[in-house]
């Protein structure tokens, strides 16, 4: 057992900081709900970094890493598919890779625009290139990600020789890592806000009824975080779906504190808080939200009834 | 990142079970429900830690100067896990290897070392440790249980609360004032327990026999030689002391059996159909396994040498987090063990519940992560 970082995991993570560092620093001043940026895409793209888990000696557990560090920028981007779940897929597969689940069709698709890759997971795994007249794109849609809704599933797809629980499996993984990031960048913009903003004569995190949930919400987003490694590590079914649904569960008890304590400037778009919780809110649902990955880890763990 | 235990570390763990399934008696999982520290139990612990020091199972993680193996952090994780996880045979003598025995190491005198340190490494001696009194919990240094030189004595007067083992242990490991500066006013007296004027008187808990006890000194006299490091260095000692203590127990690892056991049951009862209760283990296993992967990231930092900062007390909130989790869901969906259907089951529960209080509260832990993880701006006093 040894959780530390390879050096070759170093690396790579450093070099995404570099890249990362611009955006950082982008203005954020009103955003709108998602904050895209193609020249994160192609930087992204150009550099390999979404491709690190088709090298074997870094494998899904970098992809893991990658994903998790890129979604603390309040740019979305789509990585987690493209780095966690692609490599089943196999590289001739284009992005952006746009997840759906075959019996909720009705759902907002992530990134979903003509020419997006949707993986379709059903009992098989299929997948097809959107057409302009498959998508509709939701442009006022309450979300920190770029999405459309899906109007049609073609009948002809192309057939993926994977199987469809190794798919969730690694589908689980990317959303669990994401949502790591996600939680990780949340909590840092609050805790910034709440230690410069004074009231009463103090800042407001020095307020005990604040320090604690936000303290509680450290617990549970480092909890997410090594969760969503192990599962990028040992790619188990189990682990995979106990790191969705903690990550879900830890969005469920700290997006709502999280723009309390930011008082009405929490709920502007001039703001940035919104552009991680409100990613948060589409991940919430996905592959049968809390409930759906909470059944899924105890069928792995212990088996049916 | 690697997640996996290495052949060698899966062999010591192997051997631990091994052990505890050669020595532990048949009806160990009743008996052990006597609590860690009741009379029963500590009889026990006498003849089962001197097994393990036979076979080399108590101090393998003391360096090798010391009378150890010098074997790394993980080993003394994979040591700690399974014997807690077997309900903690070795009793209120866990603490002796985990910390007492290294403090007498660093700062005891050699007359200290000689007179304690065999009985520590021969598997018979328990310690209690005298910090927590009526006005001192959490705030520690408050404490006014006084030690007053006089002559080539020190005269202790004062009251200790919830002192574990009391009531069986040989030495007190006793905190005192010596001076009025808050912590630089604390000194440390090695205390034998039969030494006129203490008195214990044994509380009756939620959590088993023998646990905790209120400890009386009045006017008891113990020799200059009794001082453990300098006058006023106390609180200096017990940062180091409690250095290898700050991840607590590994409670993440009973909690995993606990509702393992507690899910292999309901399954053969056909209480394992219903989403609600599938749903409800797997949030609990969410949590102890986000313990285990918390305490684990702390351990690699010891294993490599580094200092283990604030980052201790979120993986012991998450084991909190866990323990209840798990104890929730035994008391909804098998009440029965709470009877004594499932002692192991019982066991659990009865012990669980100490985890967000002992060696340091989880509000407290919430304030660590608060000021030294988030760098929160300080509470004003
Ligand atoms: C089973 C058991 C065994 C023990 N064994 C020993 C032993 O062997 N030797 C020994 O010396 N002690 C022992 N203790 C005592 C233990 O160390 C104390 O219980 C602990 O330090 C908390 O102190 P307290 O009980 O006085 O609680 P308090 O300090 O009174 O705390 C009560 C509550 O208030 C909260 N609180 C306190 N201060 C703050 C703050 N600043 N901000 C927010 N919340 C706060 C706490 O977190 C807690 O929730 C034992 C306790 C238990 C339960």
């Amino acid at each position: 057992m040894d959780l530390s970082l390879s050096s070759d995991q170093i690396a790579v993570l450093d070099a995404l900081d570099s890249l990362a560092k611009p955006y950082e620093a982008a203005p954020l001043h009103g955003t709108g709900f998602a904050l895209t940026d193609p020249g994160l895409d192609r930087a992204l793209a150009g550099g390999g970094f979404l491709d690190v888990g088709f090298d074997p000696d870094l494998g899904i557990a970098t992809a893991g890493l990658v994903v998790e560090r890129l979604a603390r920028l309040p740019q979305a981007s789509e990585a987690a598919s493209s780095a966690i779940v692609r490599p089943l897929l196999g590289d001739g597969v284009g992005s952006p890779l746009c997840m759906v689940e075959e019996d909720k069709l009705l759902r907002p698709v992530r990134f979903l625009r003509e020419g997006a890759t949707v993986v379709v997971a059903g009992r098989s795994v299929t997948s097809f290139v959107a057409t302009a007249g498959q998508v509709r794109a939701e442009p006022e849609a309450l979300f920190g990600y770029p999405v459309a809704t899906l109007l049609s599933l073609p009948e002809a797809r192309t057939d993926h020789a994977v199987d469809a629980a190794l798919l969730r499996t690694h589908w689980r993984i990317a959303l669990a890592a994401e949502s790591a990031g996600l939680l990780a960048a949340a909590l840092a913009s609050v805790c910034a806000h709440t230690t410069e903003r004074q009231q009463f004569g103090r800042p407001l995190a020095s307020f005990q009824g604040l320090r604690h949930r936000l303290a509680e919400a450290q617990v549970r987003t480092n909890g997410v975080y090594w969760l969503a490694m192990k599962a990028a590590a040992t790619l188990d079914p189990a682990d995979a779906a106990l790191a969705a649904l903690h990550a879900q569960e830890t969005a469920r008890a700290v997006v709502y504190d999280f723009h309390q304590f930011m008082g009405a400037m929490g709920m502007t778009l001039e703001h940035p808080l919104h552009l991680w919780t409100y990613r948060l809110k589409l991940l919430a649902g996905e592959l049968g939200g809390r409930g759906g990955n909470a059944l899924a880890a105890a069928e792995t763990l212990w088996g049916s009834a | 990142m690697n997640f996996a235990w290495t052949a060698e570390e899966a062999a010591f763990r192997q051997r631990l079970k091994d052990f505890l399934a050669a020595t532990l008696p048949d009806d160990w999982e009743r008996f052990s429900q006597h609590g860690p520290a009741s009379p029963a139990l500590t009889e026990y612990a006498r003849a089962f830690c001197g097994k393990l020091a036979e076979d080399g199972l108590l101090t393998p993680h003391w360096p090798v100067e010391i009378g150890g193996q010098g074997l790394d952090p993980w080993h003394q994780t994979i040591l700690a896990e399974e014997m807690w996880v077997a309900g903690e045979p070795r009793g209120g003598q866990y603490m002796n290897v985990n910390w007492v025995g290294p403090t007498l190491i660093k700062y005891g005198s050699p007359a200290q070392q000689q007179r304690y340190l065999p009985a520590i490494t021969g598997g018979t001696a328990l310690w209690c440790q005298g910090f927590s009194e009526p006005g001192s919990g959490s705030d520690l240094a408050s404490l006014r249980t006084r030690a007053e030189r006089v002559g080539e004595d020190y005269h202790v007067n004062g009251q200790k609360i919830w002192t574990s083992y009391a009531g069986l242990a040989d030495t007190c490991f006793l905190l005192c004032r010596t001076g009025e500066d808050r912590k630089k006013g604390i000194s440390i007296l090695l205390v034998p327990m039969d030494t006129p004027g203490i008195t214990v008187r044994a509380i009756p808990s939620l959590i088993g026999e023998g646990d905790i006890h209120e400890v009386f000194f009045d006017d008891v006299r113990v020799p200059a030689t009794a001082l453990f490091g300098d006058e006023g260095q106390a609180w200096e000692i017990i940062a180091f002391s409690l250095v290898n203590e700050r991840l607590g127990i590994p409670r993440y690892r009973l909690a995993r059996a606990a509702r393992d056991r507690a899910v292999a049951v309901l399954k053969a009862q056909g209480g394992w159909s219903g989403e609600a209760v599938r749903i409800e283990a797997a949030h609990a296993a969410a949590l102890c396994e986000a313990a285990r992967t918390a305490s684990y990231a702390i351990v690699t930092k010891r294993a490599q040498g580094e200092a283990v900062g604030p980052e201790s007390s979120s993986a012991r909130f998450a084991t909190v987090m866990a323990e209840r989790r798990v104890a929730e869901f035994v008391v909804e969906y098998l009440p029965e063990a709470l009877a004594d259907a499932h002692p192991y089951l019982k066991m659990h529960h009865q012990r669980g519940i100490v985890a967000g209080i002992a060696a340091g509260a989880a509000e407290i832990q919430l304030n660590i992560i608060a000021n030294d993880v988030l760098k929160l701006p300080r509470e004003p006093r």
